[in-house]
């Protein structure tokens, strides 16, 4: 299996000389081609730092990040937009749809903004449309469709222009549950028929449990790694909250 | 402690306060320089030939009633700087401040920025009063020196007005923000326009239109009942006709359309309507300027209903132009999909839609008011120039005393006289004549004096000798007649054409004392003041001496030029002792009437600067509201724009793409009401200059109108590149570019 993506010793530090919060203390991973990886931690652990260095957003005070072979931490910040809009995906807690567009318009925008051609873009969102199943609501509002339809069509955004890498932070967080699951079904299915390769982020073993493989971050450092393997999720999942309690454990232990 | 809190919020959210406190001071600055001609120790040099009273009081008045124009403005600023703040007043409610206290220290935070503004205010309306009494000094033709004085009177009442307009709306402010829930307050920079959703204003406005075309087609049936005639000109008969036939065809689409409401979307009558609201202006607007060409008889009356359709008819296209703008982006965007599909084309798009369906309204009024505030800016100094044009012509002498015969009857009720009352109260007032000429205008033909006809009224006649002595009187050449010849002296507003047609028409008269001809100096052009024709006539006969004395003397002239200008209280006195004497529409029918140049000069310059400083500050007031109110609603909406911008980054938009977007949609946002607005009242005033052209070329002269248009349009270029620029400034700082 090829390697799609490879962190090398990432740290990253806020504030000023005088008081330094390093968020990033060293981390070291790679993501193999159509890998679904988890990453999850408390609040705090650096769970959306790295997710933004990752996407360029943000930038590594340290180390090196590599897509494809690329050094992303070298790219120009005048070509990160570029690098941005054609390699990586984005699905957001908070949806980021613009309630100005019609769902497949906001979808079209994505193809238009990388110059794809007028007449291949129709078709390709029905083809998108009908994976994800919101071939029936392409001409509604945002306003006018379900909490698990709009995160449906955010995911089909970023998916639409074949991103090298989706990055995905906290997609069920405004979802309710029965919405959440068949959202992460969804992306499950992309990541099982598509071979689109996942970096989700979130704090929610129920969410983690549908990924291949979980990084836990703690205090900006990864404290453990699993594998599903070829386990069932039901017990992928009482492992992973068996690692939380370990995890949390470290202090409550002492009272 | 509360007090603490005012002051170091006002001084922290100084920059939010920006847009207020330059809109307030603006505002104050104008009323300012223009209420303080009417103040009471206001004393411009203005001679004593001119008397003052008369200005100040109709500028007051005029001033004052624009000025409440500017309420709508100071509670549109303050409503923007309530929305901005929302979400402080949520957390001071939060931490469990009173609402009202929260009320009243938003209410003290715009007082003290007010506060500020009137000082700023006042400052600068010192020097714009300056600009104003230039303007006044130069329209009485003195020269000027600036002085900086501040008048009490006046500064009051710019306090007073200002201080009672910021009460009664933080009044209003202190129980909206009562009234609000926190949680309302807590989320207002995230609430999107609830819902794309058109209002139905335009139903509305629709059905209105409706009326009015049914009006319109039963004035049109009617006029065609009454006035109808198969031998006018094929224009009128076109005119006549097309004032039926347009209104039943703007009815019959509303008709159809309501017959086929299921399968025709409501775009489909109103494109209808917005062509037919066209065809309507423009037929209506041929009624006033055929009436004039063709001497039609109608009324003023009708004249003005005409009028009144066009100016509904204009209304009607604005309304429902600017409802369709979004649906014309939207078929187009529908239609083209390599421009729909073009890079962020669909965000711009998005963007301009949305923010159309829903201030569809304001920017019709906006529109509205750009119009009115154009062709008032325009307007002014042609009717300016007109009215000072005029009184040159009107007052060529310091006296001038004349009669009409029209409402005589018999011959032997007219009266001859030499109006010797005038002597006498010159004489007794020491008032030296330097030229004095009485002379009488006389009917070619007598047999004409009942000829009451007005577009065929017959033209009178002076003798060579009088015409001569008036001409000396000017300092123009004398001229000279053969025997049996005759020659014309014609108004300044006459045509060339007219002029040509008649000299072509008319080359012998026929007069009691036989056949005279033309001569070959046939015609004079020099002005010579309006009061030496005859009603409704454009020219003057000039016959030799010996045939006049043959003819019937109709009306009595006397002009006189007088060594040193009559002092105003002398040429009141001589006014009303002349009206006492005769006076007008005396028992016989015969009119007298007497003008004098001290009296003339000062009406017409005061009305003519009141008309003048009214319509420029009502213009730059109707200007200032339009452009604060666009530039504010744009960035009322920047917490949304930011949102949505942040995603066009977060999908790799580049940064210089995105201004480029912020750019474009600000031109569109921008553009849209002006372009509109300027489209409208370009027709407007091409239609009221074609209307005055004779006026204009007699009084004001073209080059110097396109001067005035041109100025103008400057003025207002200026002011729109400095709106859209700290617009501008403003969004993309709100915006984070």
């Amino acid at each position: 299996m090829n390697t799609i993506l490879r962190l090398e010793h990432i740290q990253k530090y806020y504030g000023n000389q005088g008081n330094i919060t390093k968020a990033l203390k060293d981390i070291s991973f790679s993501v193999e081609a159509g890998e679904f990886l988890g990453i999850m931690g408390a609040s705090g652990s650096g769970k959306t730092t790295l997710l933004n260095c990752i996407s360029t957003i943000d930038m590594v005070s340290a180390g090196h990040i590599f897509l494809e072979g690329t050094d992303i931490t070298e790219i120009k910040p005048k070509s990160l937009a570029r690098f941005r809009r054609e390699n990586l995906g984005f699905v957001f807690q908070d949806l980021n749809l613009l309630d100005t567009l019609t769902i497949s318009e906001n979808i079209a925008l994505v193809l238009a903004i990388n110059k794809t051609p007028a007449q291949s873009v129709e078709p390709r969102i029905l083809e998108m449309a009908q994976k994800l199943n919101i071939h029936d609501i392409l001409n509604k509002y945002p306003y006018q469709v379900s909490g698990g339809q709009k995160q449906r069509c955010a995911c089909a955004r970023a998916i639409i222009n074949n991103p090298k890498l989706l990055l995905a932070d906290e997609p069920t967080g405004a979802l309710d549950s029965h919405s959440a699951q068949m959202f992460l079904s969804t992306i499950q299915c992309i990541n099982e028929q598509l071979g689109a390769t996942i970096l989700m982020v979130t704090h929610d073993a129920f969410t983690a449990s549908y990924a291949s493989r979980i990084l836990f971050l703690k205090d900006g450092e990864i404290f453990t790694e699993l594998r599903k393997g070829s386990e069932n999720r039901s017990a992928f999942f009482q492992k992973i909250l068996n690692v939380l309690t370990i995890m949390g454990g470290g202090q409550s232990h002492v009272c | 402690m509360y007090a603490k809190l005012v002051f170091r919020n006002a001084k922290r959210s100084a920059k939010d306060y920006l847009v207020f406190m330059v809109t307030m001071s603006i505002c104050v600055t104008l009323f300012y320089a223009f209420l303080s001609i009417s103040s009471s120790s206001y004393n411009p040099d203005i001679g004593n030939t001119y008397d003052f009273t008369l200005l100040s009081d109709g500028l007051k008045l005029a001033v004052c009633m624009i000025t409440l124009l500017l309420i709508f403005l100071i509670r549109f600023v303050n409503y923007y700087m309530l929305r901005r703040k929302q979400k402080e007043f949520a957390v001071e409610s939060i931490m469990g401040m009173e609402q009202k206290t929260i009320g009243r220290i938003f209410f003290a935070e715009t007082l003290i920025m007010g506060v500020i503004s009137i000082v700023i205010g006042l400052f600068f309306g010192v020097f714009c009063s300056q600009f104003i009494t230039a303007m006044l000094l130069t329209s009485y033709g003195k020269s000027y020196e600036l002085s900086w004085t501040l008048f009490p009177d006046t500064v009051l009442l710019t306090v007073g007005f200002f201080m009672l307009s910021f009460f009664i709306v933080g009044f209003q402010n202190t129980r909206v923000i009562q009234k609000t829930k926190i949680i309302d307050m807590l989320s207002a920079d995230k609430v999107n326009e609830p819902e794309l959703k058109k209002s139905h204003w335009i139903i509305v406005v629709v059905i209105l239109f409706e009326l009015f075309t049914a009006w319109a087609l039963i004035t049109g049936s009617i006029k065609v009942l009454f006035f109808y005639d198969s031998r006018f000109a094929f224009p009128v008969q076109f005119m006549y006709l097309g004032n039926i036939l347009i209104p039943a065809v703007t009815l019959f689409w509303s008709v159809l359309w309501r017959l086929r409401k299921k399968k025709w979307g409501f775009q489909k009558l109103l494109c209808g309507l917005l062509a037919c609201s066209v065809l309507n202006a423009f037929i209506a607007a041929s009624v006033p300027v055929l009436t004039n060409r063709y001497y039609l008889p109608l009324g003023n009356g009708m004249l003005r209903q005409y009028l009144l359709f066009v100016l509904i008819d204009l209304l009607f296209f604005i309304c429902a132009l600017i409802y369709l703008a979004s649906s014309f982006i939207v078929t187009w965007k529908e239609k083209s999909p390599e421009h729909r599909y073009k890079e962020e084309n669909l965000f711009f798009f998005g963007q301009i839609i949305s923010k159309l369906n829903t201030t569809s309204k304001t920017m019709t009024l906006i529109c509205v008011t750009l119009v009115l505030a154009i062709f008032l800016f325009i307007a002014a100094p042609i009717l300016n120039g007109w009215a000072s044009g005029y009184l040159e012509i009107h007052s060529m002498y310091d006296v001038q005393i004349f009669s009409k015969y029209n409402n005589i009857y018999e011959e032997k009720e007219l009266l001859q006289d030499n109006y010797e009352i005038v002597t006498d109260f010159l004489d007794k007032h020491d008032i030296a004549a330097a030229f004095d000429c009485t002379f009488r205008l006389y009917l070619p033909r007598k047999k004409d004096f009942r000829h009451r006809i007005k577009y065929d009224f017959p033209i009178v006649a002076i003798s060579l000798s009088d015409y001569n002595a008036i001409r000396e009187m000017l300092g123009y050449q004398q001229i000279s007649l053969e025997e049996n010849e005759f020659t014309t002296q014609w108004k300044t507003i006459a045509t060339k054409e007219e002029l040509n047609t008649f000299l072509k028409e008319n080359s012998t008269v026929l007069t009691d004392a036989g056949t005279l001809t033309q001569a070959s100096k046939s015609y004079y052009e020099e002005a010579i003041g309006e009061t030496v024709y005859n009603l409704y006539t454009n020219v003057l006969y000039i016959f030799p001496d010996k045939v006049c004395k043959e003819l019937l003397p109709v009306m009595q002239n006397r002009y006189i030029i007088t060594t040193e200008k009559i002092t105003y209280d002398d040429a009141h006195k001589l006014e009303m002792l002349f009206m006492t004497k005769y006076s007008e529409q005396a028992e016989n029918g015969a009119t007298y009437d007497v003008r004098l140049r001290t009296l003339q000069i000062n009406s017409t310059i005061a009305n003519n600067f009141i008309l003048q400083a009214a319509m420029l500050y009502g213009a730059i007031v109707l200007m200032v509201i339009c452009l604060t109110v666009l530039s504010l609603q744009q960035l009322l909406d920047a917490g949304q724009y930011q949102y949505r911008f942040s995603i066009l980054r977060k999908l790799g938009v580049e940064e210089s793409r995105i201004e480029k977007l912020v750019f474009k949609q600000l031109g569109v946002w921008f553009g849209l009401p002006i372009i509109a607005a300027i489209a409208v009242a370009a027709v407007v005033i091409v239609y009221f200059i074609q209307t005055i052209s004779a006026e204009i070329s007699a009084y004001i002269g073209l080059t110097e109108l396109i001067l005035q248009i041109g100025i103008t349009v400057g003025i207002l270029s200026i002011l729109l590149v400095c709106y859209f620029l700290s617009t501008w400034i403003l969004f993309r700082r709100a915006v984070n570019l």
